[in-house]
């Protein structure tokens, strides 16, 4: 009976749409990794993560996403905790201390923080904010988000730490914010770029650069946008065809598992790839927003208006990159790009919407 | 309104508020979704066909294929410069492990210096991991069997195939062939039409450098799909064949070259063997030598410096660059221009009593006691400077001027080796427009017997002797078989060189030559001697250094009847010319006349009854 019912209000569309946008990504990793040494399996890998994902998500659904709102502080609480630890122990990565070693599995604690902040601020804006931000409220928005994102930076993983961004924006939106603040903070992040390109890396203000002027290093800093972008534009309409993207396979393309999976795609299936992917995504940002609607309590829209917010972020500053509208940050294209914990993560936001989805008849 | 009612309200403003605010994110989204969108519209779509271009010059890459140069024969058919495969030992550098105790180890095994190797490893490092390393050029079989025999020790050590150019006789052909070796930037600018690359191998000098455009061929290219490393990957695609070289065909004879070389020796110096009547050469050398193998792979810094910073500069090639005082053998010329203008008949005489006083200054004979009463066939024979002196007055240098040039003495031969110097002519007006003094009547005493301001290379000699040879053709020397410009006519009379003939005949005989007599082969010549300046006057030449003593000269031909073989030697030097020059001449002209030669023991052979009935319609005029 309660099984039949969980059925029956499982938003399938959602979650349809979700592992679609992963087969994509599935298949371009496979291409992509077929010829590097050591990597060719691992779209299978990815196979059993996006399995270990999607029961998570089935058992963020199954849990009424008011209980997880009473425990998202507790979650968050957590979350920054292993942010903590993954300080002090972590796994060093290419430059980054990001990993967190737990037996034989290695995870991202930031890919999890990423799902508890949404969960903490969609409780914290239910619960404290009955009208607009107030000061005090703000304070409190700013704390929940912006230690996680803190601690990302510190490990640092600019990129990471830069999908808080959206998060927040969407928050101070949803929230309410009064226009003078809006007004406040523009005016504030003026005034401090100067000083924040002070404080960036050299190589950091490259890619800053690159983006303004893509041709100034084509092999160096620009290599990797003018790789993307040859690879994107020379996809065509229909593409090379899969497995046989020339930028892709010969190692033209950098991180093309990772980060520049959506190239792959736009390379071998060409713009009908790229729009299908755009398609695919905007559809399941659409059921989040329709979720958001169709909520009986501003919890459940909070929750799937933030979720929604992090997706769109994190896809928008990756789809920049591989544009070469962005500079080079190392941010993964969700469902798509190639990543155990990234996929739970996203996988179990997806579950958040589909909980909300699925108990907008329940009073 | 009651609570409940104003609690209502509020809460459907704020829902109001809520929607309107999920509106403009529902707006962005879409907005940042369609601008993505228009992006890929426009870098697939529009610009599609451009980044299709970039993708695929991205990904093909041009491997050149080197032609395979001309082979160069001799004029019997013998190689004189062809192209090898070679071996070389290199270090792959992809998946290299223990490069250290693989270098220490090829020290131990082949005696490669390890610090050497390092320190060209180490700066290799930015290049793509596929270049192996070259650890040694051009390697020997033996060598190879050595890494062979321990291949668990070399797991990074390969051999490469490449092909080197060839010269079997080495530095006897050095000078005539010249060498090859990578083009180099100067050369990469002259040439716009892009028949030449980076890397390709061109002549550098001699032949080599002459006829590089048919002896090059040119290069082709594969087509490969490298990957962003540049590592080819997968399969090729046909470019281009490239087109061999085409086969050259010298003038050269092999056997007269290595005798050539042989007879020089330890010597300084120079030599040119030429047809008279084609202006072929058969031989041409030059001492010391070098060997043009050393130029094939890559040279080492070492061997350029010492090949140019040997002060004997043994990459000059000295016949046909550098220029001496012709010394007696100017005398030739100057018989040619007194009978010609008729300032001297061939009853005029000349009594020689060792010295001359002209223009109130004694000129010296070289015999200190004179020759007594000479004509001009002694005067040749004998070499009598004072004969020249009076002669050189009489005349005067423009007569000279004229008659040098028609025999092309101070000037290019237009021989086909790049490197020919023009050298000094004797001329009043090249003095002035030089040196910018004035042509005193003393300058013409001294060019008369082949010194003071005139300056001739051995090619020319070889010219100037070989029109006296074949009657009064001015041949252009050249190498390459097909070459051969039609002679010109000199305007003397016949019987002008006929006079000179004869006296050159004596010269080997009875005179200063007769170290190069060879038997039943006549022998006609004469021998020079070019005052060194440093030599200080009166000392006598066997007291000076070898470095300050006169450079010796022999010119001439034979046989002294029927000239088949020209030649000029100069030996830097080599004091007087019939000591040292004429018997170079001598060896070189036993190998050409072998078989008309008496074998081995000469004594016990007389000489072919048929050759001296050849000889006999033409004695020799005395």
């Amino acid at each position: 009976m309660l099984r039949r019912r969980l059925l029956d209000r499982l938003d399938v569309p959602t979650i349809v749409a979700a592992l679609a946008l992963a087969a994509v990504g599935m298949t371009a990793i496979a291409s992509a990794t077929a010829e590097q040494p050591g990597r060719s399996g691992l779209w299978k890998a990815q196979l059993v993560w996006l399995g270990i994902a999607s029961l998570a998500a089935l058992v963020v659904v199954t849990v009424d996403y008011h209980i997880w709102a009473e425990f998202s502080l507790s979650l968050h609480g957590f979350a920054v905790a292993l942010l903590v630890a993954v300080l002090v122990f972590g796994k060093e990565v290419g430059g980054n201390k990001s990993w967190l070693a737990l037996g034989p599995v290695t995870f991202q604690p930031s890919e999890f923080a990423k799902w508890t902040t949404c969960l903490a601020t969609a409780a914290f804006l239910a619960k404290r904010v009955p009208d607009r931000i107030r000061a005090v409220q703000g304070a409190h928005l700013t704390l929940i988000i912006g230690t996680p994102m803190l601690l990302i930076a510190k490990q640092p993983d600019m990129g990471t730490a830069l999908t808080f961004v959206p998060v927040f924006l969407a928050a101070l939106l949803i929230g309410g914010l009064r226009w003078r603040w809006v007004a406040g903070a523009v005016l504030a992040v003026g005034l401090l770029a100067p000083f924040g390109w002070h404080y960036l890396k050299p190589y950091q203000r490259e890619r800053i650069l690159t983006v303004v002027h893509p041709d100034r290093d084509p092999s160096g800093v620009g290599y990797q946008v003018r790789q993307s972008k040859i690879a994107v534009g020379s996809g065509g309409l229909t593409g090379k065809g899969l497995f046989k993207g020339t930028q892709n396979r010969l190692n033209f393309l950098p991180a093309p598992h990772t980060d520049f999976v959506l190239s792959v795609v736009s390379e071998e299936l060409g713009f009908i790839g790229s729009a299908g992917v755009l398609v695919l995504l905007y559809y399941l940002l659409y059921r989040g927003l329709l979720a958001a609607r169709s909520s009986q309590d501003r919890l459940g829209t909070y929750l799937s208006l933030l979720v929604v917010s992090w997706f769109m972020g994190q896809a928008a500053i990756n789809i920049g990159m591989v544009l070469g509208l962005m500079p080079t940050i190392g941010v993964p294209l969700p469902f798509l790009s190639y990543g155990g914990t990234a996929l739970i993560s996203v996988m179990c936001g997806v579950g958040l919407i589909a909980n909300v989805r699925g108990r907008r008849f329940v009073n | 309104m009651d609570y409940r009612e104003r609690w209502e309200l509020k809460e459907y403003q704020s829902e109001q508020r809520l929607g309107r605010r999920a509106l403009l994110l529902h707006g962005v989204i879409v907005v940042v979704l369609a601008g993505f969108l228009g992006v890929f519209w426009y870098l697939q779509i529009v610009k599609g066909a451009d980044f299709a271009l970039l993708a695929e010059n991205n990904r093909l890459r041009r491997i050149p294929l080197p032609p395979t140069r001309g082979v160069v024969y001799d004029r019997r058919e013998q190689v004189l410069a062809s192209t090898r495969p070679a071996l070389n030992l290199v270090l792959v550098r992809e998946g290299l492990t223990d490069a250290e105790g693989q270098l220490k180890r090829l020290e131990s095994v082949l005696g490669l210096p390890y610090e050497g190797l390092t320190a060209r490893l180490r700066a290799m490092h930015s290049r793509p991991t596929f270049e192996p390393l070259l650890i040694k050029e051009d390697v020997q079989l033996a060598d190879i069997a050595k890494v062979e025999a321990r291949r668990e020790w070399f797991p990074s050590v390969e051999v490469e195939e490449t092909a080197l150019r060839d010269y079997p006789d080495g530095p006897a052909v050095a000078h005539a062939m010249g060498y090859v070796g990578e083009v180099n930037e100067t050369q990469l600018a002259k040439i716009s039409d892009g028949s030449l690359q980076q890397g390709d191998i061109v002549g550098k000098s001699g032949i080599e450098r002459q006829y590089d455009e048919i002896l090059r061929g040119r290069r082709g290219w594969k087509l490969v799909t490298v990957n962003s490393l540049g590592r080819p990957f997968g399969s090729s695609q046909p470019g281009r064949i490239p087109e061999d070289g085409r086969p050259l065909r010298l003038t050269i004879d092999k056997r007269l070259q290595r005798a050539l070389v042989e007879a020089l020796a330890e010597e300084v110096g120079s030599g040119i063997f030429m047809d008279p009547s084609t202006g072929e050469v058969l031989a041409l050398a030059s001492t010391p030598g070098y060997d043009p193998n050393v130029f094939t792979a890559p040279v080492s810094h070492t061997t350029w410096t010492s090949l140019l910073s040997d002060p004997r500069r043994p990459l000059n090639d000295r016949a046909i660059s550098s220029f001496y005082a012709p010394g007696s053998t100017f005398k030739v010329l100057m018989t040619v221009v007194g009978l010609e203008t008729g300032a001297i008949s061939p009853s005029t005489t000349v009594s020689c009593s060792g010295s001359v006083v002209i223009y109130g200054r004694p000129f010296l004979c070289w015999k200190k006691g004179g020759h007594g009463t000479v004509d001009v066939h002694r005067a040749l024979v004998h070499s009598c400077n004072v004969f020249y002196y009076l002669l050189g007055r009489k005349v005067g240098i423009d007569a000279i001027t004229k008659y040098a040039k028609m025999f092309s003495i101070g000037e290019m031969t237009g021989i086909d080796i790049p490197g020919e110097t023009r050298g000094n002519p004797p001329s009043a007006e090249w003095k002035e427009r030089i040196r910018k003094e004035p042509w005193y009547p003393g300058d013409t005493i001294s060019v008369s017997i082949g010194q003071g301001l005139l300056a001739v290379t051995p090619v020319q000699m070889a010219t100037m002797i070989s029109a006296v040879a074949n009657g009064g053709m001015l041949v252009r020397p050249h190498l390459a078989k097909d070459s051969a410009a039609a002679p010109a006519k000199i305007p003397v009379a016949a019987s002008t060189l006929a006079l000179i003939r004869g006296a050159l005949a004596d010269v080997v005989e009875e005179g200063t030559a007769t170290r190069a007599q060879l038997g039943p082969i006549r022998v006609a010549g004469k021998t020079g001697t070019a005052q060194v300046f440093k030599k200080s006057a009166g000392v006598d030449a066997d007291k000076l250094a070898k470095d300050e003593r006169d450079h010796a000269w022999f010119i001439g031909y034979a046989p002294a009847e029927k000239p088949e073989i020209a030649f000029a030697i100069v030996i830097e030097h080599g004091g007087h010319g019939g000591t040292t020059a004429a018997p170079v001449a001598r060896k070189v002209l036993e190998v050409f006349f072998e078989d008309r030669l008496p074998k081995p023991e000469p004594e016990e052979i007389p000489a072919a009854p048929g050759l001296q009935a050849r000889l006999a319609p033409t004695p020799p005029p005395r």
